[in-house]
């Protein structure tokens, strides 16, 4: 299962036609880790070196072909977004124009002849300086530098937006040059300015973003745009992010969805902190329990009371009805109301309905982030120090461990693309319909085998830490796992492209029902992978 | 001190009392130069004619790289003057220019009186009326003028 699979070779072919630049060349930091169930775009990251060598390498580009001067080349291509291909468009259909929007002097202005040097009276100051070549951008509007210095200095605190500074003379448009501005600017002034220069490369470039890590100073550069999808990428410090809207990763969910998911959980949470205290009461003796691992299925380890941490009922209530033994993904209406209700009381059990629905939806979303954290922390832990135990333990090479990792790196994934599908059903699946069956059937599928594979890890797996074991015992063990993270993988496959292209499983469901078509269905064809894995 | 600021508004200053562009006045209060006090006269052959009104201006030590915050003191009936008397002027915000001096400033808030900008309204009942019904609007504005003769 190739993370790349799909996008990048559809994108190669088709979308890089209108890929202008000479980045195509470049190492790509495709994320390819196997256990990424969505696909992944092409994307690179970049640090302040190589920003500022794409930085150059464009300017030297527009220099070369246009005949400018550095300076020049580079207002063209902040003002055209750093696109060569534009600039230079753009240059040969109307020169002049240009020119003129950039800020540029005519061409016949720059002959030349030296300017002698003169007396004039300061337009800002009203005192009468020394003027020379140096103290106008070459549009002749002289001004003295202790003005040109408040000038700039002002332009270089109001932010990036320097970059732009024109001539102060009324309905003068010629841009500030870059030798004037250093001559004149204070040695911190000049250095911010250095620092606006390189970082407009990311800034006014529309396929690169800042990464959203704190304190990170890397950019990310998508190879194809599409429109409005949502693009899931990861930074080199190790944050993950969505390229168009910068939340977290959150695919297969629309940005828009989660835009709405977010505000709400934020306008929500000051009711919901106290509803959903970290900690729920044992069913059974009532004793607080705090959940600190990832599986829902719990054991109070006072009373021995088996419960879901979902819904408080009973475990071994859990079965087909809930959307599996595993899982507990079933929102009900419970009660229907009948005609005795006065009014008042309709629209209280409504309001505590709807609030109850949004409850369901926001608790798994709560519930599976905090269980992604923890399998990031427990991936971090087994990398780190864990794994050469094992090694160890069970007498076999690190390289022999790898199924470990990728079990690990799959259930961190997994939780991470469960937890948005909550934030999906609370938007999409108001009414229940058949749609509404079909998304939580393979939400469930998808969280059954992912409850398996996390109980395996968190139980099953610690065993061998503490516990004398055969080698045929982990043999066995490295059977079950490896089938349990390939079995999880598919059934997140189908959740993701299911969701990202509209449950199109819905309709070919239909189909099957009522005529007994000959394609297999969705649910048909999940059903004999579940059941061909096995336990 | 001196500073570039107190310096530019000492010369503003001079510049004003020589050569005084028409139907403006405006000079520094007497104990601090950053703060003046402006008289506006309503032009003639307008509906404004007549008025003196009054603003006041606050100078920064940016000045005149920053532009100064200009405000009414006078109440005004205007597309384009808040009804705190702050003024929506474009010269004022972002095509501020240090080539600007008080003189240049006063002007253009003299020019805004008789060109309003009905497109960014600070005032939406004076925009709409100056728009719909000049009647009316020229009947407000005569209001104005005539309770800026008694404002102290």
């Amino acid at each position: 299962m190739s993370a790349d699979d799909g996008e990048l070779s559809q994108g190669s072919a088709a979308d890089y036609e209108d890929d202008d630049d000479a980045f195509a060349d470049d190492t790509a930091c495709l994320n390819a880790a196997e256990h990424v169930v969505v696909p992944r775009a092409a994307y690179q990251c970049f640090g302040a070196v190589e920003v500022r060598a794409k930085q150059s390498e464009a300017i030297a580009r527009v220099v070369a072909v246009l005949q400018v001067n550095t300076d020049e080349a580079t207002q063209l291509l902040r003002t055209f977004k750093w696109n060569v291909n534009t600039v230079n468009e753009e240059w040969f259909a109307d020169e002049e124009r240009v020119r003129t929007s950039a800020g540029l002097l005519p061409r016949d202005a720059d002959a030349s002849e030296p300017e002698p040097e003169r007396v004039v009276r300061c337009g800002v100051c009203f005192e009468d300086f020394s003027a020379d070549a140096s103290t106008n951008p070459g549009c002749r509007h002289d001004f003295c530098g202790e003005c040109w210095r408040g000038y700039l200095e002002n332009a270089v605190d109001n932010g990036p937006s320097c970059l732009d500074a024109r001539c102060p003379h009324e309905g003068c448009g010629a841009r500030v040059t870059e030798a004037l501005a250093r001559r004149f600017l204070s040695d911190a002034a000049a250095e911010k300015l250095s620092t606006f220069q390189w970082r407009s490369w990311v800034d006014d470039n529309p396929r690169v973003k800042w990464c959203v890590g704190p304190g990170c100073e890397r950019s990310v550069q998508i190879d194809v745009v599409r429109g409005e999808r949502p693009v899931d990428v990861t930074c080199h410090c190790g944050t993950s992010f969505c390229w168009q809207c910068q939340e977290q990763a959150h695919r297969p969910v629309d940005c828009e969805t989660v835009r709405k998911w977010l505000i709400k959980n934020s306008a929500e949470s000051e009711n919901m902190n106290w509803i959903l205290a970290n900690t729920k009461p044992c069913p059974e003796c009532k004793r607080p329990i705090e959940k600190s691992m990832g599986c829902m299925h719990m054991t109070c380890s006072q009373c021995q009371y088996q419960f879901c941490w979902m819904c408080q009922g009973k475990w071994a209530d859990h079965g087909e009805r809930t959307g599996g033994f595993y899982a507990c993904n079933t929102y009900e209406k419970e009660k229907k109301y009948t005609k005795n209700f006065s009014e008042d009381e309709k629209r209280r059990a409504l309001a505590k309905s709807s609030l109850e629905r949004y409850m369901h939806y926001y608790e798994r979303w709560l519930a599976h982030g905090s269980s992604q954290v923890k399998a990031v922390n427990d991936l971090k832990e087994m990398t780190e120090s864990k794994i050469a135990r094992l090694g160890d333990l069970q007498n076999t090479p690190a390289s022999q461990l790898k199924f470990v990792m990728d079990a690990l790196e799959q259930i961190a994934e997994c939780r991470r693309v469960l937890k948005w599908t909550y934030g999906y059903g609370f938007y999409n699946m108001e009414d229940d319909g058949m749609k509404k069956k079909f998304f939580e059937y393979i939400q469930a599928d998808a969280e059954v085998g992912l409850e398996r594979l996390t109980k395996a890890v968190e139980t099953d797996l610690e065993e061998f830490f503490h516990e004398e074991k055969t080698a045929e015992e982990f043999d066995t063990f490295r059977g079950v796992l490896t089938g349990l993270t390939s079995v999880t993988a598919k059934y997140f496959k189908t959740l993701v492209t299911e969701l990202e292209e509209g449950l199109p499983g819905v309709e070919s469901e239909a189909v099957d029902a009522a005529g007994g078509g000959k394609k297999p269905g969705v649910l048909t064809r999940l059903a004999a992978a579940g059941g061909g894995a096995g336990k | 001190m001196s500073t570039p600021a107190r310096k530019r508004l000492m010369r503003d200053f001079k510049r004003l009392q020589k050569d005084p562009p028409a139907g403006i006045s405006g000079t520094p209060t007497e104990s601090n130069i950053m703060a003046w006090q402006a008289v506006i006269f309503g032009p003639e052959d307008t509906p404004w004619e007549g008025g003196t009104f009054k603003l006041s201006l606050a100078f920064s030590e940016d000045y005149p790289n920053k532009a100064p915050v200009v405000k009414f003191e006078s109440k005004m009936f205007h597309p384009n003057i808040y009804n705190d008397g702050a003024i929506c002027l474009d010269i004022l915000q972002n095509q501020w220019s240090p080539i600007y001096d008080v003189a240049a400033i006063l002007t253009s808030v003299q020019s805004l009186l008789c060109d309003p900008n009905p497109n960014s309204p600070a005032n939406s009942e004076a925009a709409r009326l100056y728009s719909e019904c000049k009647r009316e609007y020229n009947k407000k504005v005569q209001e104005v003028v005539e309770r800026s003769w008694t404002e102290a």
